[in-house]
């Protein structure tokens, strides 16, 4: 067990790591950003399984590890060879960040139409942070926990993307986060801004990717604004080392009749957990959040989602899959706000696991808090197991049983990997699903487990 | 080509087969007809290896090997094809994903090249029409939301893909409409061959008059009670099985 102090000081001594210059020191809103950060990680209470957002998942993992924070020199890689983190086909504007810095070289943004900012939020953070203080006090949720506070506090870089009124932008815009260092485990803590105003649409691919045997944090915060009309379809692949931690926490709002559709792709990490926040703030907005998850020995992948409906006729989905083998662990925690005022909601949330092996654990958990009485409101959850007469059928026809399983486990996950429209990430998925779930030895351990 | 001999299968210690023989030369059909619940399935399930079952006596060989000792895919391998009574849906798996993976599996175990995609794509496409399987289900989940006559189509599609050498038909003719029939018959008809043996499983002797089988058997009891020529199907037909079980106890 980690105590109260051990905890605090976990956070007070990453806090104490200077990571070089921070960009806007001395920027009125930006410095009171930052100690608002530090006061509240002084503030908060610590992280204990009595609390309902952790439950399930014990930070003890990710607090007895000492990190080091990613310093700001990029030198060492200034001829790194990004070919092999490029995914073949992809064609898209491509921002890319080594250990959690901006790399320009290795980045593809010259060709943005008029009207998109797309780049560094450290160098934006420098040069105009005027023009982001309003954006950033429009975001909720900067520093209401502890480890967007450390976030906060440390803000340093991340990338910042901005498509002006009625801009659509054709190719898909991708940030790649690549952790290579294999020495050390570094704390790696992006912050990224996405702001679609009226009108605006864009396809965001995010992939977090890097060296096999990394073991380092990343602490990651996202905020995403679209105005009014706005559409944004996102993706985001988490898919690093069986070793590492990571921790990204996003927070959604929607304006009227915008449309917001994510797929969470959570492959990695040993430590893996998101926590997303939505708030469709005015009427008509519709948000879809996609997921697929594979946990296998020594992995924990958690979702929490957390949906809140503010205003009339707006529209949630959100459904999730999960394959689990080994002895990975996975929660799922969707959570639904309908408030009193937000008349013809209409909310659906479906959580669906198959369990490969016996020693699989899954916790999972749907829950409803509606204050408005005229609402559609659905949730389901399954945890089960591959029927063995599938199993016998494909085996029947000559495919060997390891096969099977594999066909029958991206079966499993079609109805979510089918709709990646970027085709080189779908056949990334499908193919990492393979390699993921191929490695399970033949057994017959395929009959019971736990929730 | 497949010799069984006093063959004893149960289930949860529950006897089904209950030394159960069948001798299937090469080239011939076979008609096995029995009441519900007699073990048809049983037999068709375990000559094809499905888990479940115990096998407490007997032997089963084929083409000289002991059967029984063959995991389900090496029986495919070898050239054993299952057409199942219930065909199961197998969601997000393509079908044309699913055909290919099962050909290619089997040519591999052989020692065959595998079929690239478009020689495997005018393959199946082919047998597709003449079976009469609608092209718009081998692009859907394998039998998922399928008819009844859809899934058994796409059971003698499979079936045609792999050309196996002995093939069990389990109640492919079920539920069929007369035209379905005639195309599973055509579809038994096309494969018949010299080193090629069959076993349809059926309860009406319509299907017989398209395939005319060399024997007609009656499982009971969990045994094989009665074998005959076509004759014995068209007197079953009639007179039911009631007299058959009478003889037999
Ligand atoms: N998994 C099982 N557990 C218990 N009993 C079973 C199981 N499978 C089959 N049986 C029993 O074994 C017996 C034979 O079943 P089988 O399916 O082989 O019959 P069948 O001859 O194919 O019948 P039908 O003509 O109705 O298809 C039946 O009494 C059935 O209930
Ligand atoms: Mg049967």
């Amino acid at each position: 067990m980690i105590s109260e102090a051990q905890q605090s000081d976990w956070f007070l001594h990453h806090l104490s790591q200077s990571a070089g210059i921070m960009p806007g020191r001395g920027v009125a809103w930006l410095d009171a950003l930052r100690s608002d950060a530090r006061a509240a990680i002084a503030r908060l209470t610590v992280l204990n399984r009595k609390q309902e957002a952790w439950r399930y998942t014990s930070v003890e993992p990710l607090l007895q590890q000492r990190f080091i924070t990613a310093g700001t020199d990029i030198g060492a890689f200034r001829n790194l060879d990004i070919r092999p983190w490029i995914l073949p086909g992809m064609d898209a504007f491509r921002l890319v960040f080594v250990n959690g810095r901006y790399l320009p070289r290795l980045s593809a943004v010259d060709d943005l139409p008029e009207g998109v900012t797309v780049g560094s939020l450290r160098t934006a953070l420098s040069t105009d942070p005027g023009r982001l203080a309003t954006w950033f006090e429009q975001q909720q949720g900067r520093s209401d926990n502890l480890f967007t506070a450390l976030n906060s506090a440390l803000i340093n870089d991340g990338a910042l993307i901005h498509i002006g009124r009625h801009v659509v932008l054709r190719k898909p815009l991708e940030i790649v986060y690549l952790s290579l260092d294999q020495e050390r485990s570094l704390l790696v803590q992006p912050r990224n801004l996405v702001i679609l105003e009226a009108g605006a649409e864009a396809t965001l691919v995010e992939r977090f990717v890097g060296s096999e045997k990394t073991t380092g944090f990343n602490n990651h915060v996202t905020g995403i604004q679209l105005s009014g009309g706005a559409s944004l379809d996102h993706y985001r692949l988490q898919d690093e080392s069986d070793r590492t931690f990571h921790l990204s926490s996003i927070s959604l709002s929607q304006l009227e009749l915008s449309r917001y559709r994510c797929t969470h792709l959570s492959f990695g990490g040993a430590w893996a957990r998101t926590d997303c926040e939505t708030l469709l703030k005015q009427p008509g907005a519709k948000c879809e959040l996609n997921g697929l998850y594979t946990v296998g020995d020594g992995q924990l992948n958690d979702f929490h989602l957390r949906v809140r409906h503010m205003t009339p006729g707006c529209t949630s989905r959100e459904r999730f899959k999960g394959i689990l083998h080994g002895k990975g662990r996975a929660v799922f925690d969707g959570h639904i706000i309908v408030d009193k005022d937000a008349q013809q909601s209409d909310a659906q949330l479906r959580n669906d696991n198959l369990m490969l092996t016996r020693g699989a654990e899954v916790d999972t958990k749907p829950q409803l808090e509606i204050y408005a009485d005229n609402v559609k409101c659905s949730h389901g959850t399954t945890v089960g197991e591959i029927d063995p007469a599938q199993i016998f059928y494909l085996r029947s026809r000559g495919i060997a049983r390891t096969k099977a399983l594999s066909m029958l486990s991206l079966g499993f996950a079609a109805d979510i990997s089918n709709e990646i429209k970027p085709e080189p990430l779908r056949g990334y998925v499908e193919r990492r699903l393979l390699q993921k779930l191929g490695g399970e030895p033949d057994g017959d351990n395929l009959s019971e487990h736990h929730v | 080509m497949l010799s069984i001999t006093n063959l004893k299968v149960s289930i949860d210690e529950k006897a089904i087969l209950n030394g159960l023989n069948l001798e299937i030369g090469a080239g011939e059909v076979h008609a096995v007809m029995g009441p519900n619940g007699s073990g048809k399935s049983t037999l068709a399930h375990v000559l094809a290896g499905r888990d479940g079952y115990r096998v407490t006596d007997g032997e089963v060989r084929y083409e000289g090997r002991d059967l029984l000792a063959l995991e389900t895919e090496a029986r495919a391998h070898a050239g054993i094809f299952l057409g199942m009574q219930y065909p199961v849906e197998l969601p997000g798996v393509n079908n044309m994903t699913f055909m290919r993976e099962s050909l290619n599996s089997v040519r591999r175990a052989r020692g065959e090249p595998e079929l690239d995609a478009p020689a495997f794509l005018r393959r199946v496409r082919e047998q597709a029409q003449l079976i009469g399987l609608d092209p718009a289900l081998l692009k859907r989940s394998v039998n998922e939301g399928f008819s009844g006559g859809e899934k058994k189509r796409n059971e003698i599609l499979q079936m045609a893909m792999l050309e196996p050498k002995l093939a069990i038909l389990d109640e492919t003719d079920s539920g069929l409409d007369i035209d379905a029939l005639r195309v599973i018959a055509g579809g038994v008809n096309a494969l018949r061959a010299a080193d090629r043996s069959i076993i349809v499983i059926t309860h009406y002797q319509r299907l017989l008059d398209y395939i005319a089988p060399d024997r007609v058997h009656v499982l009971a009891g969990g045994k094989i009670v009665r074998s005959g020529d076509r004759q014995l199907a068209l007197e079953l037909e009639q007179r039911g099985y009631g007299w058959i079980e009478e003889d037999a106890a």
